[in-house]
């Protein structure tokens, strides 16, 4: 299986300011100080070997879209955020060169961020498309029709070319879908979120965002220990600190990287990426976070096995 | 997770040894809690010096404590982290949420 991320950001997307380029310059030009390179190469492998992923790049700024290539070959997409853009473009691309045009969408929740994406999925636009919306929420379809509006967005739903249908999944049982076993979670956040499991080929990922783990309800979460079991990949929400998510942003239906780390280490899950990363934040800001993250996983690691954790940016890729 | 406490005239300081982990926290937070019952509008002290680590649940036991006892009318304060402890404390952001001092002693004085 292959997770390609589209989309990494909560809440709002964002997009980086002419003042933060050039700081990233800046600190790059002083790291180079009294280096010489040859050509584009050495100054290329300067850059990828010896500065910080905040400095030579950035986590990005769309919202949630991630793709998972496994199964019967159809595209795999969980959300349908602002990255879904750049997904389309690419989609469209591939579908050029003979890949199927038949998408499989499983959306998490109805939130405007995780669907913001879909009037500008040009798929849609393609009659030879067929793309199919999965939601644990019977109300998907109208949550779609209705951002594309008039009062809110020029393209009537009814425009879209593609075939569009709407399956509303159960939690109770597995569903296989595109050659792959997919399996629900109900998850605590306003209007409730969903959490996915993707199992194929011994490989599982995991894709749980939206999701506040309330310190009344730890009693619970045994549920998504064993959501999590032995996942090659777990997707988590990790947007704020977990004394934000006790405290100002209680009830804000987020989660924090220690929560998400502790679900992971007890459910044997092998990687967790953090997710939906909080709006306001610097690149710099998480890339602290992230180390933050794994130094708490040592910490508190025990005899446990280790729980790899990285953070997801926008085009990031992972094989499991 | 072993728990003990004692009590000075002022304080009733609380000190759990170990880990506290998804194993344990459930125990953890009964202590805090019939601790801060105890405690009587005096104060509360967890002293962590005997801590190794505490994980996610056993942070959301002692901030559920930490509302219960701003209910009860008690202060509550944690004392004396060690390494490992103050660096939780720190990635977990509750070091902001707590008054955290460096000993028991301080805590109490």
């Amino acid at each position: 299986m292959r997770v390609r991320f589209w989309g990494t950001r909560g809440s709002l997307p964002v997009a980086m300011r002419a003042d933060t380029v050039r700081d990233k310059l800046v600190s790059g030009v002083l790291a180079a100080s009294g280096r010489r390179f040859a050509d584009r190469a050495e100054a290329a492998a300067f850059v990828d070997d010896e500065l910080d992923f905040a400095v030579r790049g950035s986590f990005g700024g769309a919202s949630s879209c991630v793709e998972i290539e496994a199964g019967d070959g159809a595209f795999i997409v969980c959300d349908l955020g602002s990255g879904l853009r750049d997904f389309g473009l690419d989609a469209m691309r591939r579908a050029g060169g003979g890949h199927p045009r038949r998408y499989h969408i499983f959306l998490s929740h109805l939130h405007w961020d995780h669907i913001m994406g879909f009037p500008f999925f040009v798929p849609a636009f393609d009659p030879d498309a067929t793309i199919v919306i999965h939601s644990g929420h019977p109300d998907a379809e109208t949550a779609l029709r209705r951002q594309q509006e008039e009062i809110s967005f020029p393209v009537a739903f009814d425009w879209l070319r593609a075939k569009i249908e709407f399956v509303t999944l159960a939690t109770d049982v597995p569903h296989i879908i595109g050659g792959v076993t997919v399996t629900l979670l109900e998850q605590y956040h306003s209007h409730k979120s969903y959490g996915y499991r993707f199992d194929a080929g011994g490989k599982s990922v995991v894709y749980s965002t939206d999701s506040e783990h309330r310190s009344d309800q730890m009693d619970t979460e045994e549920r998504f220990e064993a959501f999590f079991a032995g996942a090659d990949l777990v997707v988590c929400d990790t947007m704020y600190s977990l004394g934000d998510t006790v405290s100002l942003k209680q009830d804000w239906g987020h989660s924090s990287s220690l929560v998400a780390i502790d679900l992971c280490r007890m459910a044997r899950a092998k990687t967790l990426a953090l997710f939906h990363h909080e709006p306001t934040y610097s690149d710099a800001q998480l890339q602290t976070i992230h180390a933050e993250a794994i130094s708490y996983e040592a910490l508190t690691r025990g005899e446990e096995a280790e729980v790899a954790v990285i953070c997801a940016y926008d085009g990031l890729e992972v094989d499991v | 997770m072993l728990w003990n406490r004692h009590e000075t005239p002022g304080a009733l300081v609380g000190q759990p040894q170990g880990r506290v982990d998804e194993s344990n926290w459930s125990v953890f937070a009964a202590h805090l809690a019939t601790a801060i019952t105890d405690a009587g509008g005096r104060r509360f002290i967890i002293d962590l010096g005997g801590v190794d680590y505490m994980s996610s649940r056993g942070l959301r036991a002692l901030s559920t404590a930490l509302a219960a006892a701003k209910k009860a009318g008690v202060d509550m304060a944690l004392a004396a982290p060690g390494p490992a402890m103050s660096e939780i404390l720190a990635i977990s952001r509750y070091d902001k949420l707590f008054v955290v001092h460096a000993s028991v002693e301080a805590a109490l004085s």
